[in-house]
C-alpha cells in the first residue's frame, strides 16, 4: 500500500472511530499511531516522537491562551455580570415586542466579549434569563433556543478559544483574527434580533409583553455594566494595540475578571475550587484533542495527502468560490454530529492547503503600492517630489507602477511574494471567520446541537422538539450571514490593514 | 475506591488551577512592571535604572515559566477528564444501541484509553531521563529543561492511575451488566 492511500484510509477509520463513540482526542491520537507505525515500519519513531510531544504541546506558549480564557469566563460568570449585562439590556429592549428574548441576546453579545466559550455564555446567561423570559410569557422553546442561539455569540465575539485554535493551526495573527471577528459578530447579534421579530410576528402568542423600564433605573441598571467594558477594552484593545500578546490579554482579562468578582463576593474558596474544576476538566478536553490533532496532523502530512488533494483540486479548476462553498457545506453537515473545537481540528490541517490554493485576489498590486507608498511619506523620509507626484497620479488612475519608480522612491515591500503573502492572510482569516460562523451553527442544530441540550436541561418542562422548531429561525439566520459574509468579503476585511 | 480517586483527580485540578493562577499573576505582574518601566523611560532614563535596581521592572523569561507551569497545570487537570468522563465524543450513533453493547464498546475503549496514558507517561518519563543527560537549559532562565518534565510527569502519572482504574471499572461493569460508576457528565468548552 502506498503512503498516500494509507493516509486517504486513515480518515474514514477515524470517523469510525469517532461514531462508536470513542474520544475525539483518543481517536485522533489512535489513528496518527497506528498510521506512523504504518508508515515508517515500527514503534521506533512515533514513540521517539511522544518522549517530548505531549510536553511540548502542552507547554504550548500560545496554547496557554486558552486555560486563562476559559478560567476568565467563569470569573465573569462569578462576579454577577451576566446579571448586570441582561439588565442593562432588559431595560432598553425588554418592553418591545420580544424585547425580553432581544435583551438575552444582546446580554449573550456582552458576555462573549468576555468569554471565550459558547457552552459557557449559554449556560450563563441561562441561568440569568430563562428565568424572567418565563416569568413574562415567553414560550418555552422560543426562549431555550433563543439563549442557545445567543451562546453562539460567546464564540464569535472575540476573545474565543477557537479562533485561537485555528490561528495556531494555520499560522495566522491572532489579533487581526480577532479584530476581523468583531463585524460578524455585531451582525450576529442583529441577524439574531431580527430573528426575534420575525418568530414573535409570525407566532404573537409565544412572547408576553414586559412594562417599561423608566430612565433612571435603566441608566442605573446601564452604569453597572463598566467592569465588563474595561476588561474588554483592556484585554481586545491591548492585544490588538500590540501592548501584550495574546496570552498576557488572556492574564490580564482573567485576573480583572477575578478581581471583579472577588469585590462582588462572588470568589469563596468553594466557587474558586468549582472554577477550577470546571476549567481543569474543560482544558484537559480541549488538549488532550490538540494533541491527538497533533499526532494525527503529523502522520498525514508525512503521508502527503493534504498536499496531494490541494494540487489536485487546484488542478481541476474548479471555481474557487464553489470549493469554499463545498468545504462551508461539509462543515455544516460534519456540525450535526460533531463540536466545533474538534471539527476544525480535525480538518482544517486538510483544508487550510487547498484553501491557500484559491485565488481570490482580494488585494492587487496598486493597492498594495498605494498602501506601501502612504506609509512611506507617512514616515516622513525625503523624497523626490516629482517622481512622488507621477506615483501618485499613476496609482489613483489604477496603473501599477513600474520597477524604475519604485526603486526611485526606495519603495519596499511591493514584490509579487509580498502581494501573495498579503492575499493568502486576508483569505486565512475571511476562511476563518465563514469557518467559525458553520460550525457554530452545529452547536444549535438538531439532533446533537450541545448549546441546545445544555439549555434545554434547565428549562425541565420544554419538550425538546419545541427548542427545534424554535431554534430554525435563528439557523436561518446564520445561514443568511453566512451567504452575506461570502458575496461581501469586504465586511470581514475592511477593518484590516493591507 | 471511586471516592478516593475522585479526592486525587480533584486535588491534582485544583494544584493545576493553583499554578494556572500563579502564571497568571506572574504575567500581569511582568506586564505592570514593563509598563511602568517604559513610561519612566520616557520621563527620564535615570527614574527607570533606579527603579530596575528596586527590582521593577519586567519578569525575566516570564514566558519560561509560562511554558513549564502550563506543562504542570495542563498534565495535572487530565485526571479529573479522566474520571468524569469529560472528553468530547459523539454520542448519536451509539446511544440506539442496546446497553450490553454499549457497555462493552465503553470498556474497549477505557482499555485503549488506558494503554495509551500508560504509554505517555513512559515516554515522557524517558524524555526526562535524555533532558537530565543531556544537561538542557532553558535559554533565558538557565533552569534545566528535565525540570519542567518532572513537574509533568506528576499528574502524567495520576492521569495514567486513573486511566487503568477507570478501565477496570468499565470492564467490570460490561462484565456484569451493572452501572457502577455515575453516567458521564459531558465538559463545557
Amino acid at each position: 500500500m502506498s503512503d498516500i492511500l494509507i493516509g486517504a484510509l486513515s480518515f474514514p477509520a477515524l470517523l469510525l472511530l469517532i461514531f462508536l463513540r470513542v474520544p475525539i482526542g483518543l481517536a485522533m491520537f489512535l489513528a496518527g499511531l497506528v498510521g506512523l507505525v504504518i508508515v515508517t515500519g515500527d514503534t521506533t519513531i512515533p514513540f521517539a516522537r511522544l518522549k517530548s510531544e505531549t510536553y511540548t504541546t502542552f507547554s504550548n506558549y500560545s496554547l496557554s491562551i486558552i486555560p486563562m480564557f476559559l478560567l476568565m469566563g467563569h470569573f465573569a460568570t462569578l462576579g454577577g455580570m451576566s446579571q448586570a449585562l441582561f439588565k442593562a439590556a432588559e431595560g432598553f429592549l425588554g418592553h418591545r415586542k420580544g424585547g425580553v428574548a432581544m435583551a438575552a441576546v444582546g446580554a449573550c453579545a456582552g458576555f462573549g466579549a468576555i468569554c471565550g466559550s459558547s457552552l459557557a455564555t449559554a449556560a450563563t446567561m441561562g441561568r440569568v434569563a430563562l428565568p424572567e423570559l418565563r416569568q413574562y410569557g415567553y414560550a418555552g422553546g422560543f426562549s431555550t433556543a433563543t439563549l442557545a442561539a445567543g451562546g453562539t455569540l460567546g464564540i464569535l465575539i472575540p476573545p474565543s478559544v477557537v479562533l485561537v485554535i485555528y490561528a495556531i493551526l494555520t499560522e495566522q495573527n491572532i489579533a487581526k483574527l480577532f479584530l476581523a471577528a468583531f463585524i460578524p459578530g455585531i451582525i450576529a447579534a442583529l441577524g439574531y434580533v431580527i430573528a426575534i421579530r420575525l418568530y414573535v410576528a409570525i407566532n404573537p402568542n409565544e412572547a408576553g409583553t414586559r412594562p417599561r423600564v423608566p430612565w433612571g433605573p435603566r441608566m442605573q441598571a446601564l452604569f453597572k455594566v463598566w467592569p465588563v467594558l474595561i476588561v474588554f477594552a483592556l484585554v481586545v484593545g491591548g492585544i490588538y494595540a500590540g501592548i501584550f500578546t495574546p496570552t498576557e490579554g488572556a492574564a490580564v482579562g482573567a485576573f480583572g475578571t477575578g478581581l471583579i468578582a472577588w469585590f462582588a463576593g462572588g470568589l469563596t474558596w468553594a466557587s474558586l475550587g468549582e472554577s477550577f474544576r470546571v476549567t481543569a476538566k474543560a482544558t484537559a478536553m480541549i488538549f488532550f484533542i490538540v494533541l491527538g490533532a497533533a499526532f494525527y496532523n503529523g502522520f498525514l502530512a508525512l503521508t502527503q495527502v493534504p498536499q496531494e488533494l490541494a494540487a489536485w483540486i487546484s488542478g481541476q479548476g474548479f471555481s474557487p468560490f464553489l470549493v469554499l462553498i463545498c468545504i462551508l457545506v461539509f462543515y455544516l453537515l460534519l456540525g450535526c454530529v460533531m463540536d466545533s473545537l474538534s471539527m476544525i481540528l480535525l480538518t482544517i490541517p486538510i483544508f487550510w492547503p487547498i484553501v491557500q490554493e484559491l485565488d481570490f485576489s482580494f488585494v492587487s498590486m496598486v493597492e498594495l503600492q498605494t498602501a506601501k507608498l502612504a506609509e512611506l511619506v507617512a514616515s516622513g523620509k525625503e523624497l523626490p517630489q516629482a517622481v512622488l507626484a507621477e506615483a501618485q497620479a499613476m496609482l489613483a488612475a489604477g496603473q501599477e507602477l513600474p520597477r524604475e519608480i519604485t526603486r526611485e522612491l526606495g519603495l519596499r515591500g511591493v514584490s509579487n511574494g509580498v502581494l501573495n503573502r498579503v492575499n493568502t492572510e486576508m483569505v486565512a482569516i475571511w476562511f476563518g471567520i465563514l469557518v467559525l460562523i458553520v460550525v457554530e451553527v452545529g452547536l444549535i442544530t438538531p439532533p446533537v446541537g450541545m448549546n441546545l441540550f445544555v439549555i434545554n436541561a434547565m428549562s425541565r418542562d420544554t419538550p425538546m422538539t419545541h427548542t427545534y422548531k424554535a431554534v430554525l429561525y435563528f439557523v436561518g439566520s446564520d445561514l443568511v450571514r453566512v451567504a452575506l459574509l461570502l458575496t461581501f468579503p469586504v465586511i470581514t476585511l475592511f477593518l484590516l490593514p493591507i | 475506591m471511586h471516592s478516593v480517586m475522585m479526592r486525587l483527580a480533584r486535588v491534582m485540578a485544583f494544584l493545576g488551577g493553583a499554578v494556572l493562577t500563579a502564571l497568571i499573576l506572574l504575567t500581569c505582574l511582568s506586564i505592570l512592571g514593563r509598563t511602568l518601566n517604559s513610561a519612566l523611560h520616557a520621563i527620564g532614563t535615570g527614574w527607570a535604572q533606579s527603579l530596575i535596581e528596586l527590582g521593577v521592572g519586567p519578569v525575566n523569561g516570564d514566558f519560561e515559566l509560562v511554558e513549564a507551569g502550563m506543562a504542570f497545570a495542563i498534565f495535572a487537570f487530565l485526571p479529573l477528564c479522566q474520571i468524569t468522563a469529560g472528553h468530547a465524543v459523539v454520542d448519536i450513533f451509539t446511544s440506539q444501541m442496546p446497553d450490553r453493547l454499549r457497555r462493552v464498546l465503553a470498556s474497549i475503549t477505557e482499555i485503549v484509553f488506558a494503554l495509551i496514558l500508560v504509554l505517555i507517561a513512559v515516554q515522557l518519563w524517558s524524555g526526562m531521563e535524555s533532558k537530565i543527560r543531556s544537561g538542557q537549559t532553558s535559554f533565558i532562565l538557565a533552569y534545566p529543561v528535565w525540570w519542567g518534565y518532572a513537574g509533568a510527569m506528576v499528574g502524567a502519572f495520576f492521569a495514567a492511575l486513573i486511566a487503568v482504574y477507570m478501565a477496570v471499572m468499565r470492564t467490570f461493569e460490561a462484565a456484569t451488566g451493572r452501572a457502577i460508576l455515575p453516567e458521564a457528565e459531558g465538559a463545557e468548552h
